[in-house]
């Protein structure tokens, strides 16, 4: 999942992508309007992590344009606001944003937030997962295939959550490089490819069969039955 | 009516009003002055008509032997005797007619103070009614401009300067936690990202660290300014003879190495000898807090000009730039709390917003004024003007 985070607080906005990069999603930075906007016109994100109060064009003005750009299904949007009156959240939520958050906030419930707002594009109401035989539980950051244990690193954990977000789905290697690499990913390397492999063997490792399957020529799509 | 408050206490509710006070006075005034009247006219009229009740004659005639007797009186006798039947009369009509007027004035009493009084019911009661509900209401007492109206209408200034006071105060708070939150929010975050990270090494710790105190100098920066700014409801100001160029030149040293180090050249012409009344810490602090802003926001390699000097009967104090200047629509906004001119470089260079609000403060609270000239890409100059009350050499002599 591909996060974007704006904030013209350096100092947070790099703590809240280096927590959220933890938790394996795909994380970038902007610390003002312009830049979001120019980053939201080029990637595709399922989240933006948005500071209202922003120097250049306001948070506001940002869920506005993004909303209005988005072709297919703009980023879901989590606004951090330090403005703690009711008129202000009324008015982010009523331009499009999804949820708020009041600043000071604490970490674990910005990470909650975050997922539930991902969940909601899959349709789904619990952090759990489950595809066949696979399951996935994004608050506590496991995975499992028949019951087993999956020892997955944070990139194949994201890559295993993107691909159960969209089971069924012929996902492209450009779609996994959008929402499961941030921006610093070089495209031209392998490391999609490389990625996808470590995962099937860990996931043929523990169960049987492979539950990934790749479609010549298109990219790989994780079956829902097994 | 002065009576003892525990006899009040045991009157019933109604007799503590004004109206039944009011009452009872005209009442009892009405029924003296009449009484004074009536009791002068009959005394009058007793000295003037000479009455004897009737009595017995002696002088008895009978023109019948054994027919009905009369009693002889003579025509006197006799016009005596009317006069003190009228006054008798007279007596007991005009004590019924007092008796009359007395309750009638009673009632035309309560009657009339209640109507007198019927305004200030009003006030009393939206008075309540705006302390329990919001300050925005006023009174509005309508009728002429009579002396309850004055009253309503002193009342409605009152409110609405509290209603102001009171605003202000609600947005002084609002913008003061605004503007703590964002720092708050770095520390928290960065603590929560480094102590829940297993694998975080001594140098991300060192680094989260560094990031936290930063935070937390922010916000000591902005909570020691916030105060300063909150305590202008207490006069603590000192007021005392200040040697304005020694103040000056004191506040401006600490700035000429921050200025050295970014490559600014700062020129200082203080001019000896000018004296004003007022708070020595708080002059220094209006020159800091412009020297403060003047080193931060101009470029490098530039040069900042401080003067003090007097015309007429006014001290000034100059600290001029050549930064970027500010745009003609922004300078009415310099002064305001947390007002910044370039909304990008707010956090990160230092300010915290506060600095020419606290120097407006502390010049109007020394009865001076502080001014701005500015034109984009030449510079800005601020000129604070303060009042010489009295000669330096008056002073001196002291």
């Amino acid at each position: 999942m591909r996060v974007l985070v704006v904030e013209d607080e350096a100092d947070l906005a790099d703590a809240v992508a280096r927590g959220l990069r933890r938790e394996g999603y795909a994380v970038d930075v902007a610390y003002d309007g312009d830049e979001a906007l120019d980053k939201a016109a080029v990637n595709a994100y399922d989240l933006v992590c948005l500071d209202l109060n922003l120097p250049g064009i306001d948070g506001i003005e940002v869920v506005r344009r993004i909303r209005a750009d988005a072709d297919a299904q703009p980023p879901r949007v989590l606004m951090l606001t330090a403005r703690d009156r009711t008129v202000d959240r009324v008015i982010g939520l009523d331009e499009g944003a999804d949820d708020y958050l009041v600043k000071p906030f604490d970490f674990d419930e910005l990470k909650a937030r975050v997922r539930a707002l991902l969940r909601r594009d899959a349709g789904r109401s619990g952090a759990l997962l489950q595809v066949g035989d696979i399951e996935l539980d994004s608050a506590r950051h496991e995975a499992r295939r028949v019951g087993r244990p999956l020892a997955l690193t944070p990139k194949e954990f994201a890559l295993l959550h993107y691909f159960m977000s969209r089971a069924g789905q012929v996902l492209s290697q450009e779609d996994l490089l959008e929402h499961v690499w941030d921006e610093n990913a070089d495209p031209f390397t392998n490391t999609v490819r490389v990625t996808v492999m470590t995962l099937r063997r860990k996931l043929a490792d523990a169960g049987k069969g492979q539950p990934i399957e790749t479609v010549v020529g298109r990219g790989y799509r994780l079956r829902e039955e097994p | 009516m002065n009576l003892p408050a525990r006899l009040w206490d045991r009157l019933p509710e109604w007799t503590r009003s004004i109206r039944f006070r009011y009452t009872l006075l005209y009442s009892a005034v009405l029924f003296g002055l009449a009484a004074v009247v009536l009791a002068a006219v009959y005394v009058v009229l007793l000295m003037a008509l000479q009455a004897t009740p009737v009595s017995s004659s002696n002088r008895v005639w009978c023109p019948q032997l054994g027919g009905p007797c009369y009693n002889l009186i003579t025509f006197r006798e006799a016009e005596r005797l009317v006069n003190a039947e009228i006054l008798d009369k007279l007596r007991f009509y005009m004590i019924g007619a007092l008796g009359v007027l007395f309750v009638s004035s009673l009632g035309v009493g309560w009657v009339v103070a209640g109507r007198v009084l019927a305004p200030i019911g009003r006030i009393t009661a939206v008075a309540r009614d705006i302390q329990a509900t919001d300050l925005s209401r006023r009174i509005q007492l309508p009728g002429p401009e009579d002396e309850l109206k004055q009253l309503a209408d002193t009342f409605d200034a009152m409110l609405a300067r509290l209603d102001a006071a009171f605003g202000a105060q609600r947005q002084f708070v609002a913008d003061a936690s605004h503007e703590l939150r964002n720092p708050l929010a770095i520390i928290r975050t960065n603590a929560d990202v480094a102590l829940t990270d297993p694998d975080a090494t001594p140098e991300d710790l060192r680094q989260a660290i560094a990031v936290v105190k930063r935070a937390g100098d922010r916000m000591s920066l902005l909570v020691g300014d916030l105060l300063a700014l909150a305590r202008r409801q207490q006069p603590t100001l000192e007021h005392e003879p200040v040697d304005l160029g020694a103040a000056v030149a004191e506040a401006s040293d600490d700035f000429v190495v921050p200025a050295e180090t970014r490559d600014i050249v700062l020129d200082r012409a203080i001019a000896p000898g000018v004296v004003v009344t007022g708070d020595r810490e708080a002059l220094k602090r209006v020159v800091a807090n412009l020297l403060d802003n003047a080193v931060r926001l101009a470029p490098a390699g530039s040069r900042i000009r401080l003067a003090t000097g007097s015309e007429d009967n006014r001290a000034w104090i100059a600290v001029a730039d050549e930064g970027p200047g500010i745009a003609p629509d922004d300078q009415a906004h310099v002064f305001d709390r947390f007002w910044r001119a370039d909304k990008a470089r707010s956090r990160s260079d230092g300010g915290t917003g506060l600095g020419l609000a606290i120097v407006r403060q502390l010049v109007e609270s020394h009865g001076g004024e502080v001014r701005l000239h500015s034109k984009v890409g030449v510079g800005s100059s601020f000129v604070v003007w303060l009042p010489i009350t009295r000669p330096a050499g008056d002073l001196m002599r002291a």
